[in-house]
């Protein structure tokens, strides 16, 4: 190093240089495909969203903001948020809950847990499309285990639940074909999904939390489970819990596997669980709308940088609520 | 453990809920369109033999082929002679509902094909992620150079992205590439990993500065050092980020969705599937299983073998 060192300032300079070049060399494949793939999309949707831009047409007029107008006025658009929130808001608490819960318990368990810790994992492996067909048919309203099943408990003493007798009494739901129940269905499903993944994540966490903290927080008079979870295991895990709630919204906002398995058309009965990705995918592509298409695109984009942006911030101020 | 029951008790209800559909998905894979439609015969079915109808109906004789056979059974009317030819023909086409149920997955569409489509698909877009992703990391890692700051910004503005949410303005411009329909479609849009860089770049960073110092004086050019130093200090990372990026591929089914329309060559694993489904009336429910069965399976049997890598490579994102 002494040496380097004695030969002055200009080929350190020279090397600098020259490292700098081969940085750049490094990085330009990168930063080329980051501007071709993920920003210049960005601006082009953008630049459609104030079109009526379709593919195979020469050009296109500006129509101003109608199409984020007709965004927040027609009812095929009303509906489309309240599917994707109520997804959201459904899937994302719950699956969140169970994870925690299923994470505690089988934590708890110690080693012989692992073997739920596999089987709750299995369907974050597995091909979502695929598993959808599978509950499509376990759903089937007459052929279907789901239905089988209830209708082993008529005549029983589960009767008394007011669900099962109005069942056997009448017929059970067609879920999927039923607009009451086709959301709640999906949401069910994208819990069924993803609550492994969580509970993954809330394991790691929960590993991390140190056992003084227990017996300190019991010393302290916290002699009851609840109460060592309130003081001590959920503000262990709150930087986790940002993560999951990020990760999950994020997710939850993408759905559309499932949507478009059981309603290739129109996004289920009464267009109840028509969420934002179908709309993009039926509006965008299958009916050349690039225009209403891309507004949907720039409103998406909005809700899930906004997400990520409050998580980042929560992350960086370090919060343990 | 006899403390612990209601643990047991409350997971094994939340173990059953989750393998029921896999669970029936394997199970109709074996069993006979029958006795799928009524519900019987267990998780495997009784597997006696039965008759492939449509089999049967492609060899239903002619006038000709009857006439044709005539001098081998001299005596029998024409109709008895169908009848022969028939009871032949069933023979010839019974077979046992699993062996039914997966040799139409593989031959009612080119599943094979589509396996191997998803392979393509998925170890390309692998291979180009770390080509792209590694010599940047270790330039925001390693070296020192004006703007490295703003590049590794932009890198965490773009983690704000989801792929999936710019598919429209993707598809526009892959349109007018006029590249739809092909294998570049399904895999440009993941050339870029910026989840890839970042993680890759984080790891760099505990790589001590000694080592490529070293590889400098042995006369190293910062090429080399990318892939013969670094590469090789990263292959835990890389093995994690592997299993990530395949597992996403593999199951993706919204991006091969929007780009493939129509070109069967070009189906991935969950388009194949979804074609089986779209054209398949009631009696297919045994080889749609089958095929749904055998798409899911790798993963799954990769996963039982490597827990502890899957399951760190999948919450890879969430590690920090």
């Amino acid at each position: 190093m002494a040496v380097l060192d004695a030969n002055a300032s200009e080929p350190v300079s020279k090397g600098v240089q020259s490292q700098a070049r081969t940085a750049w060399t490094l990085t330009a494949p990168a930063l080329a495909l980051m501007f071709l793939i993920l920003l210049v999309p960005i601006c082009v949707a953008g630049v459609l969203s104030f079109t009526n831009y379709s593919l195979g047409n020469a050009g296109f007029d500006w129509v101003g903001t109608e199409n984020y107008e007709r965004l927040l006025t027609r009812t095929t658009y009303a509906k489309m948020f309240v599917a994707t929130f109520t997804y959201v808001v459904t899937v994302v608490p719950i699956s969140l809950g169970l994870g925690l819960g299923a994470a505690m318990l089988v934590h708890s368990l110690g080693r012989v847990g692992d073997i739920y810790k596999t089987i709750y994992f299995l369907p974050v492996m597995a091909t979502l499309l695929a598993m959808a067909i599978a509950w499509e048919f376990m759903l089937h309203p007459t052929i279907g285990m789901v239905n089988r099943t209830l209708e082993m408990a008529c005549g029983s003493w589960f009767e008394v639940i007011p669900f099962i007798a109005h069942g056997c009494a009448d017929r059970f739901p067609l879920w999927l074909g039923d607009k009451d129940y086709a959301i709640w269905v999906v949401c069910f499903i994208g819990i069924w999904q993803g609550f492994g993944f969580n509970m993954v994540l809330y394991l790691a966490g929960l590993t991390s939390v140190h056992r003084e903290l227990y017996h300190a927080a019991e010393m302290d008079g916290a002699r009851s489970a609840w109460e060592r979870f309130r003081l001590v295991t959920w503000p262990a895990l709150g930087p986790t819990t940002v993560f999951v709630v990020t990760i999950s919204c994020i997710r939850a906002f993408q759905v559309f596997d499932t949507i478009e398995a059981f309603w290739p058309q129109g996004g289920g009965p009464n267009k109840s669980a028509y969420v934002m990705m179908f709309a993009i995918f039926e509006k965008g592509i299958q009916q050349n709308l690039i225009g209403i298409g891309s507004a949907i695109t720039m409103l998406f984009l909005v809700f899930v940088m906004v997400l990520t942006l409050i998580q980042r911030w929560l992350v960086e101020r370090k919060v343990h609520y | 453990m006899t403390r612990d029951w209601w643990k047991h008790l409350v997971l094994i209800l939340g173990a059953i809920i989750v393998l029921a559909p896999f669970y029936m998905m394997v199970s109709y894979s074996f069993k006979s369109p029958g006795e799928i439609d009524r519900g019987e015969g267990g998780f495997f079915g009784r597997q006696e033999l039965m008759v492939d109808e449509r089999c049967v109906a492609l060899r239903d004789p002619n006038r000709d082929e009857i006439a044709a056979m005539a001098p081998q059974y001299p005596g029998l009317s024409d109709n008895d002679i169908r009848a022969v030819i028939v009871a032949e023909a069933e023979a010839a086409c019974s077979m046992r509902p699993i062996a039914f149920n997966y040799s139409k997955a593989f031959t009612e569409a080119p599943l094979l094909r589509y396996l191997a489509n998803g392979v393509i698909v998925t170890v390309s877009i692998f291979l180009i992620q770390v080509a792209v992703a590694l010599p940047a990391a270790y330039a925001l890692a390693k070296l020192k150079f004006w703007g490295r700051e703003a590049v590794f910004g932009l890198v965490l503005f773009c983690l704000l992205i989801p792929v999936h949410a710019i598919a429209l303005p993707l598809y526009i411009m892959l349109a007018k590439l006029g590249l739809t329909n092909t294998y570049a479609a399904l895999v440009v849009p993941w050339t870029i990993s910026v989840f890839g860089i970042f993680l890759m770049r984080q790891f760099f960073m505990t790589v001590p500065d000694d080592l490529i110092d070293a590889a400098r004086m042995d006369g190293m050019s910062e090429f080399a050092i990318v892939w013969r130093v670094m590469l090789p200090t990263a292959i835990p990372a890389l093995l994690a980020f592997a299993i990530f990026s395949i597992v996403a591929h593999w199951n993706d089914y919204f991006w091969p969705r929007i780009v493939v329309t129509g070109n069967r060559d070009l189906f991935t694993p969950p388009l194949g599937l979804r074609e089986f489904k779209g054209d398949g009336d009631g009696s297919f429910f045994g080889p749609m299983m089958a095929t749904a069965t055998v798409i899911v399976t790798p993963l799954i049997v990769a996963f039982l073998i490597a827990q502890r890598r899957f399951i760190e490579g999948i919450t890879l994102s969430g590690m920090k």
